[in-house]
């Protein structure tokens, strides 16, 4: 019996090779089931849930991604502008220009906000009772300084409410209508204020120059006042809160024979950009200055007035600051009547 | 004799991957170009299929669309089926002699990232994601599918010199008593 040549083993790959198909089918079911349960599942789904823990694993590796490729970023942008269409553009363009014309505005309710901000400041800082208005207008002649705010008597605003803005103090209120009032600016030459610097609280009035300027008035030359000191309101009168800044002290004169300082202030409060206001509607206790001020004040007027050499100057100093306590009006605005 | 296949080297494919995986989180969600943005997951997808046999290559496209479909916004599950069908066909394709950077891996991995990105688009648009069928094809695909070939070229180039010289078949390392002991 021929016993079967046994061949060599070769051990050759006797297996057949895989073809794959069974992986392909199971796996493609699979894929197929993922992307249905995908899709039904609610936001909530173990997809889904499974996908959020992946972006959260991942996010760290994103924003390193972010850093590195922040300066190629560019080159996406030139090959996208290379391939964009003329209707591309042409809408990419009319996007640009609604675009800049809503930067305009959003900055321009930026600088509003930052306004309204300050006011706050202002009248958390000194714990004004107040309403807020918008200027509106300024005056229609050249010969005086004011402005025209939107809110009147419907609002509860009266004659002689102190108006104020972010950087201290801009009028008075000199007109009121039931929806406008018409503020007296202290730089207007019918205005003065009960002021003193802040540094020596010496007293005096701030009134207004035909030029523009404002001059701390009745200031005797005994007192320490040097240029950039603060000049603020002295509370004398009971209209204006004591301590609201008035402005800073730019220059300060003396000549041999003078009894009062001629000394210019540099107003902070500016009323060309200043489009709200804070109208202060009361006072209370404590911004009003005490009856202990008041005698000072005028104590310090009735050394002086000996002295003077010129009787009108000293009369008139002598009407406001004796008035002052008595009559707030008088001494801080009506100055004209002087 | 014994001529054992020898085990193929893994560590370079792990690396690639992992480096691919790594740039698939960072750099997609960051760079686009012409409405197109790099899918390193089909471009190692497609690579790795030249030199695997079918069933391998089922596995890293199914692992490989699933990683994508999970770490982007696009329908889970859907680039896992297209990347699971297309690396069967590239490795049957190949037969899985392919390899390294030539010019016939080169083609048939950019034969395969175009019909990839194409499927893709077309099911996009019928699935209701691309409202632009011309566009969902041939405006953000064919952009995508250059940029996928620039990666995957990087990649054939990288892996090249230790996937050409594993001679998994016989056409390769020649020898028709390659497998006899």
């Amino acid at each position: 019996m021929a016993k079967r040549q046994k061949y060599p083993s070769s051990h050759l790959n006797t297996k057949r090779q895989s073809t794959g198909l069974r992986p392909l089918i199971v796996f493609s079911i699979l894929s197929v089931l993922i992307l249905t349960f995908y899709i039904r599942e609610g936001e909530a789904g173990p997809i889904h849930s499974v996908r959020s823990g992946i972006v959260t694993v991942s996010t760290p590796f994103k924003m390193v991604g972010s850093v590195v490729a922040t300066p190629f970023n560019a080159v996406g942008n030139i090959f996208a502008n290379l391939t964009a269409s003329q209707e591309t553009l042409s809408d990419l363009k009319d996007q640009n220009a609604q675009l800049t014309a809503q930067v305009a505005e959003l900055s321009e309710a930026q600088q509003t906000a930052q306004r309204l901000e300050s006011l706050l400041g202002l009248q958390s800082t000194y714990n004004l009772q107040s309403t807020a208005a918008r200027i509106i207008g300024s005056s229609s002649d050249a010969w005086s300084q004011t402005v025209t705010i939107d809110k009147g008597t419907l609002d509860g605003l009266t004659l002689g409410m102190p108006v104020c803005n972010a950087y201290g103090v801009i009028g008075q209120i000199t007109e009121v209508a039931l929806n406008s009032s018409t503020v007296l600016l202290i730089n207007d030459e019918t205005s003065g204020v009960s002021a003193m610097v802040q540094s020596s609280r010496a007293q005096g009035v701030l009134r207004g120059q035909a030029d523009g300027t404002l001059r701390l008035e009745y200031v005797p030359v005994d007192a320490q006042v040097a240029s950039g000191d603060i000049v603020i309101t002295s509370g004398i009168g009971g209209v204006f809160p004591k301590g609201l800044p008035l402005g800073t002290v730019s220059s300060v004169e003396k000549s041999d024979n003078d009894v009062y300082y001629t000394i210019v202030v540099r107003t902070q409060a500016t009323t060309e950009n200043n489009e709200e206001v804070l109208v202060i509607t009361s006072l209370t206790e404590e911004q009003i200055a005490t009856d202990e001020e008041v005698a000072a004040a005028n104590s310090e007027d009735a050394t002086q007035t000996p002295s003077d050499d010129d009787s009108e100057n000293s009369s008139a100093t002598d009407d406001e600051a004796s008035d002052s306590g008595q009559d707030s009006e008088d001494s801080e605005t009506q100055t004209d009547e002087e | 004799m014994n001529l054992h296949e020898t085990r193929r080297g893994s560590r370079p494919i792990w690396v690639v991957a992992v480096i691919a995986a790594v740039l698939q989180l960072a750099i997609p969600p960051q760079i686009s170009i012409a409405s197109g943005t790099v899918n390193f997951m089909v471009a190692l997808a497609l690579v790795l299929s030249l030199s695997r046999d079918p069933s391998s290559a089922v596995y890293i496209g199914f692992a490989s669309g699933l990683f994508f479909d999970l770490t982007s916004s696009a329908p889970i599950g859907l680039m896992t089926l297209i990347l699971t069908v297309a690396s069967f066909v590239v490795a049957t394709s190949s037969h899985g002699v392919l390899g390294g950077f030539t010019t016939d891996s080169l083609r048939l991995v950019a034969i395969g990232i175009v019909a990839v990105n194409l499927i893709n688009g077309l099911c996009l648009f019928f699935m209701g994601v691309q409202t632009n069928f011309l566009w969902a094809l041939f405006g953000h695909g064919i952009s995508s599918s250059i940029l996928d070939m620039l990666a995957a070229a990087l990649m054939l180039f990288f892996m090249g010199s230790s996937t050409t010289q594993r001679g998994f078949s016989s056409r390769s390392r020649g020898g028709r008593y390659k497998t006899l002991k």
